[in-house]
């Protein structure tokens, strides 16, 4: 899919000289250089591959940056309008692109998105056992508490949240599992046979709907961030679903300043607190905590 | 023998004639095949949102071969298999003017680009501008391109009558 995207010259580079699977983003800003972020680690991208200096790098235009969404879309913008609204594409394969760019607005509404100038492309991974640590202390006794991954952005919260659904499938462990996917990325390479997905619906929508229509015992979801999602998920806990979710916040002290969430803290809707960062690399494994913040394991 | 070479002359002045004549025929068939594509495009965009590629390939079979194959040609950029250029656009639309193939080839460069509201207002402008030019076309092709398929049996003719 990375093929149809990018501009031949620069996959070529990608494909050859990097290793893929390693790569996190790729960021294309209009007129300056183009940045691969590896193993957690942002470089330049050039001829021979990635670089820390800022000599004979490769440079993106905004052209090119047009034709990555353009391509992203399938040569189709006008499809993915409402991903375009909330500043985003995601393909089938997973990939996020994230867009910068003027926003038009009507009415107080945002119409669409024009005069693209910066793209940040997120290769989705599925790191195997990468929720193995926090595991024992999510699901005891074949029942599953309640949790949210916290972290910053590009620690891994998405692929902890993959890798925790094809873990449950994988011990046969056979929850039904509900994947509430705003934007189609979560269920991609999922190995797993007891879920159901609803995918691009808003939280409130996806839980009421979802609980109603596929009586799941767990809801898994990512990036919990507004007023909505807080009572989707209080709704899930007074129907005696089991939600797993994740949000971003650098550390628990932060988490716990956060008005959003001081109702759930408040009420202890979640039973664990997973803390992920970038300290080793993105997904590093910081520790789990229980519903009144005491640190359950300790870091790697 | 001189049966023969006036059978294969006639022939030849009625080929040629022939020629000409489908040559504007095909011409009014792919505007009135484009502005189908068009509309349909512009209808689907709206309905279905559905991706430019499957619109293009479920386009009813039949119209389709009167696009001269643009069709295929596009779908080829689409997969990022050629360029969007004329070379690789046109390859078996010959029949088209100059001015035209540029007007094909500007209609085929906004496909996709916008959303919803501004993608049907473009189309819709192309559409206007196809309707002209098919217009333009069907006085051409009555003027001549009947004229040269009549010419061309009255000279087989009056050659045939020379020889006989």
């Amino acid at each position: 899919m990375l093929s149809k995207i990018l501009p031949e010259k620069i996959f070529n580079i990608i494909d050859k000289k990097v290793n893929l699977k390693a790569v996190n983003e790729i960021r294309f800003r209009a007129d300056k250089p183009i940045v691969i972020c590896v193993s957690g680690k942002n470089y330049f991208l050039n001829e021979n591959g990635i670089t820390s200096s800022g000599a004979s790098c490769l440079y993106a235009s905004k052209i090119a940056i047009e034709d990555i969404i353009f391509r992203a879309s399938e040569c189709s913008i006008y499809s993915v309008n409402e991903q375009i609204k909330k500043g985003y594409i995601v393909t089938e394969n997973g990939i996020r692109i994230g867009i910068g760019g003027n926003v038009v607005e009507e009415n107080g509404q945002v119409k669409t998105m024009t005069n693209f100038s910066s793209c940040n492309i997120r290769l989705p991974h599925n790191v195997r056992n990468c929720s193995l640590c926090a595991f024992p202390f999510i699901v005891n006794e074949n029942v599953i508490e309640n949790t949210l991954i916290i972290s910053p952005p590009g620690c891994g919260k998405t692929t902890f949240l993959r890798d925790f659904v094809a873990q449950l499938s994988e011990r046969k462990l056979s929850f039904n599992v509900l994947i509430l996917d705003e934007r189609g990325e979560l269920d991609c390479k999922l190995d797993s046979n007891f879920y159901d997905k609803i995918a691009f619906s808003s939280k409130k929508m996806g839980f009421e709907n979802g609980i109603r229509a596929l009586s799941p015992d767990l809801i898994v979801t990512d990036e919990v961030g507004q007023e909505e999602d807080i009572d989707a998920i209080l709704y899930a806990s007074t129907c005696g679903v089991k939600v797993l979710a994740s949000t971003h916040a650098d550390s628990m002290e932060t988490f716990c300043k956060k008005p959003l969430f001081q109702k759930l803290i408040k009420e202890k809707v979640f039973k664990r607190y997973v803390l992920l960062s970038k300290r080793n690399g993105p997904g590093t494994f910081e520790g789990v905590y229980n519903e009144n913040f005491a640190r359950m394991s300790s870091k790697y | 023998m001189r049966y023969v070479l006036i059978v294969v002359l006639f022939c030849v002045c009625v080929f040629v004639g022939y020629y000409y004549f489908s040559k504007f025929d095909k011409r009014k068939k792919f505007f009135s095949a484009i502005i189908m594509l068009a509309e349909k495009l512009s209808v689907e965009i709206n309905f279905s949102r559905e991706r430019l590629k499957v619109l293009i390939e479920n386009f009813d079979p039949v119209t389709k071969k009167n696009l001269l194959g643009i069709d295929e040609g596009f779908i080829s950029y689409l997969d990022k298999k050629t360029e969007l250029n004329e070379k690789e656009i046109f390859k078996k639309a010959t029949c088209l003017k100059q001015d035209e193939k540029d007007f094909v080839l500007l209609f085929l460069k906004t496909l996709g680009r916008s959303d919803v509201e501004n993608q049907t207002k473009e189309i819709q402008n192309f559409v206007k501008r196809f309707t002209d030019i098919k217009g333009t076309c069907d006085v051409e092709h009555k003027k001549y391109g009947t004229l040269s398929l009549k010419l061309s049996i009255i000279a087989g003719l009056f050659f045939a009558i020379l020889l006989i």
